[in-house]
Formats: C-alpha cells, structure tokens, sequence
C-alpha cells in the first residue's frame, strides 16, 4: 500500500500555494505538471522543482518519498533561458 | 602588484575587506554571449579591474537589443556583438585586456584554450548551447557559472567544477521539457529544421542588470564563496525576493552521468598515429578501440528513389550541423526521399579509413579506457 506525503506546493512569486496528499511513489515532473495545468502556469515555460525546507532543488524524475517529508514545502520554479 | 595609476583607481575597492584586487586583476574570465547579460557580465567585470575577459558571439547587433545592453549604441548596429561589447568595455578600464571572439563559441572555444580561464559564464539564449558549454567545462575542469532571465526573474546557477568532483552539473536538475524544445529545432533524422519559429523570451534592463551583477560576482567568487556544492539563486526582481537552493549531482545525469569523475583529457590533435601511446591503450587496441564524438558527423548520402548523387561528396564527412534537413531532397527527382545517414559513434579504425590523417570535424572524442573516461581534445588549439 502506498504511502500518502501531505506537503505544501507554491510558485515562485508566492501567488499561489497549494496544499497536497501525494503518493510516496509520485515524481517532481507530476508536480509540476500539475502545478501548470491547475494553475494556468505559461506552458511555453520549464519549470524546476525547490524543496524550500531543505533549500534543495528536486531532481527530474526523483521520488519524493525519498527526498521529501511530511510538511515540506515545494516550489515551482522557472527554468530561464534568455540571456 | 599594480602599477600606481591601476592602484589610484581601485582605491575604494581596497576599503572592502572582503575584496581583493589582486586576486581580482588575476582572474581570467570567458563570456559567452553578448546579449543583455553578457553586456552586463563584462560591463561589471571590467568595472571591477578583472585581469582579463574574453566575450564570445557570432550575432551581429539590431536595434531592439539596445533597450538592455549597456555597452551597445546605435552605431554598433550590424557590427559584430562581441567586438562592440569588447571595444566599450576597453574605454571603461584600459588596463582590462577585453578580447573579441567572433564567431560560434563550439568553433572557436577549444578545450585547451578554455583551460586557461579561471570561470566561464554562460550568457547564452537557448539550452542546447548551455548544454554544449556544461559539457566543455565538464571536461575542462573549468568553473561554469549560468544566467538566465526572462521579463521579470533573474537566475545565476554556479557549478565549481574546477574544486569539485561530485558537484551537480547544469543537466543535473534541467527537466525532459527542456530536452524536448532541444528535440523541437531537428528532424527525426537530426538535422537542423528550415522551418520553424524561434520562441522569443522578453526581457527588460532590469532582469539582465541582476543576472549580471550576480553572474560577475560568482564568476570572481566575490566573498569566497568555499562551498562545494553547485548552487542556484533565484531573484523575482519586481519584489526583490529571492532564494538560493543547492543543486545535488543526479545519478544518471545526461551531462556528468557518463563520467564516475571527470575524464582525463589527452590533447592528441588529430594526430592519431599517437592514440596508441594514450592512456591503457595498447597499440594493438587502437583500432577497435569505441569513440563516441561531440559532433555527429554525416556518414552517407543516398535518394531512396534515385541511387547514389553526385553532391553526397559535399556532405559526407562534414558536422551534421552545418546541414538543415532540406539536403533531404533529392536535386534529381525532387522529393524528400535522400536518406542521411548520421552517425557520433565510431571506432579509431573507422575514422582513420574515413579521414586519414586529416582532421576528424569534431571538437573531441570520448572513450571508456580500463574503467576510466577518456577525452581526446582534436582541436589544434
């Protein structure tokens, strides 16, 4: 049975924040997909994700079960490609 | 020790206890990209008294680059973006040596001459050339610092590969979408698309003015930053927040996967009679020995409908990349039915037949010898 990871999901600017039951089994990318689809978010962007708790970014495809704990907080943040 | 009009000049900064001079006019800084924070990388770099900058474009300047690049006037306009940022940067401090590299970095950076730079700052507009520097600076065993912005967000990535083995490379924590807008600009079959609408990312003067402040101080290591760890800092420039987050090497990364540490770099410039004497190579190995190349290069040329054609002597053997996927029609029954056939991955044997001892287009080689990574840089310089 898997397990369920209550955390804390927001964008960059702060102006959105989420809180969120995920399966211990799920990935930074379904976050992120998520994130872009429930909050309208620029498709046309890359996004990273920074576990702001730990002051660590997620890797693409990490668990986050092994990287995450219960009340941490996850922020969506773009990748900028412009120089 | 600098000579007393250098001294009277940087005299505020000696005020600075964290700030040294000295250590300041001995670095030696490659800038890659010209655009609006390039311009404001070596703007800042050349304030400070930095011993030497090296800024690289092969763009030329147009009008709507100059509501964000300090260093550029109207009557730059058409001039080549590297000499234009290197020669006002010159009139800022005389005493910086700031060198024009015209031309794409990938032709004109070799891996030997990037080992001589202290840092490199990535300033550039698209993924695939941050990729392609992340993997010289890999090699080279050279600090990478990233900037990146778009109309409200500046970010500085820094990547301390000249201190550390374990620390996180740029790829490390880029998501697949951002290989997926690489995949955008090729065919299937990898060559360039003709056509296709480049994504324009606005920017103002205010995102490249932070981008430039903290690229030029992580390029200086401005503090003396000891930490070994790639970081990240994250600045939302109309509220001024920010966050720094550190970035953790992925296991299986795209970028510094490959390497269990960075490889050993062996500078043979296309000289392939002395691959034998290379590191754990018998000569009797050499041959056979598996490379996989930086460039792929095309290996064959052939209309399905039509046969062998004559202008295959113009492709094969050159980079891929210099190609778009309209050599895909055929010049004699007019459809897109050539097949190219593209390749990066050779034995020794193969590319001696293939080249001789001409020069292979590639800027290096990389193998697997006794366990360990191996480049081979082919670049004369």
């Amino acid at each position: 049975m898997s397990q369920s990871l209550k955390l804390y999901v927001r964008t960059a600017d702060q102006t959105r924040r989420a809180e969120i039951d995920l399966d211990a089994g799920s990935t930074g990318a379904d976050i992120i997909q998520a994130a872009v689809d429930n909050w309208a978010l620029p498709a046309d962007t890359d996004y990273t994700l920074v576990n702001t708790t730990t002051g660590r970014a997620l890797a693409p495809g990490e668990d986050l079960g092994k990287g995450v704990r219960p009340g941490d907080t996850l922020e969506v943040q773009p990748v900028l490609v412009a120089g | 020790m600098l000579d007393p009009r250098r001294a009277q000049r940087y005299r505020r900064h000696d005020l600075i206890d964290w700030f040294s001079q000295d250590q300041v006019a001995g670095a030696r800084v490659a800038v890659i990209g010209a655009g609006a924070v390039g311009n404001e990388v070596v703007k800042n770099l050349a304030l400070l008294g930095c011993g030497a900058v090296d800024v690289f474009d092969f763009d030329t300047v147009e009008l709507h680059n100059l509501t964000r690049s300090v260093l550029l006037r109207e009557s730059d306009a058409g001039r080549n973006k590297a000499e234009a940022v290197a020669e006002r940067a010159r009139e800022l401090d005389p005493h910086v040596t700031v060198r024009a590299v015209p031309g794409d970095f990938w032709d004109t950076l070799s891996l030997s001459r990037l080992q001589g730079y202290d840092c490199a700052v990535a300033a550039v507009d698209n993924f695939e050339a941050r990729l392609r520097l992340n993997q010289l600076c890999l090699i080279a065993r050279v600090n990478l610092v990233n900037a990146g912005l778009d109309s409200r967000w500046a970010v500085v990535e820094s990547f301390p590969y000249a201190s550390s083995d374990d620390a996180a490379c740029y790829e490390c924590t880029l998501p697949e979408s951002a290989y997926g807008r690489i995949a955008e600009r090729y065919s299937c079959g990898g060559l360039r698309r003709r056509a296709r609408i480049e994504r324009r990312i606005p920017t103002t003067a205010i995102t490249a003015s932070v981008a430039g402040a903290l690229a030029a101080s992580a390029a200086l290591r401005l503090g003396g930053d000891p930490s070994p760890h790639a970081r990240r800092r994250l600045i939302d420039t109309l509220g001024g927040a920010g966050s720094t987050s550190d970035l953790e090497r992925r296991a299986g990364c795209p970028g510094c996967g490959r390497y269990g540490r960075p490889p050993q770099l062996v500078h043979i410039r296309n000289r392939w009679a002395t691959l034998g004497e290379g590191p754990g190579l018998g000569l009797e190995a050499v041959t056979t020995q598996p490379l996989q190349l930086s460039d792929a290069l095309v290996t064959g040329y052939e209309c399905a409908a039509c046969g062998p054609l004559e202008e295959a002597a113009r492709y094969v053997g050159r980079r891929a990349a210099e190609f778009d996927d309209g050599i895909a029609t055929c010049s004699r029954c007019a459809e897109a039915s050539v097949r190219v056939e593209i390749r990066d991955a050779f034995t020794v044997g193969e590319l001696m037949e293939r080249f001789g001892r001409g020069r292979v287009p590639a800027k290096f080689a990389l193998a697997e010898i006794g366990g360990r990574a191996v480049c081979f840089d082919l670049e004369e310089n």
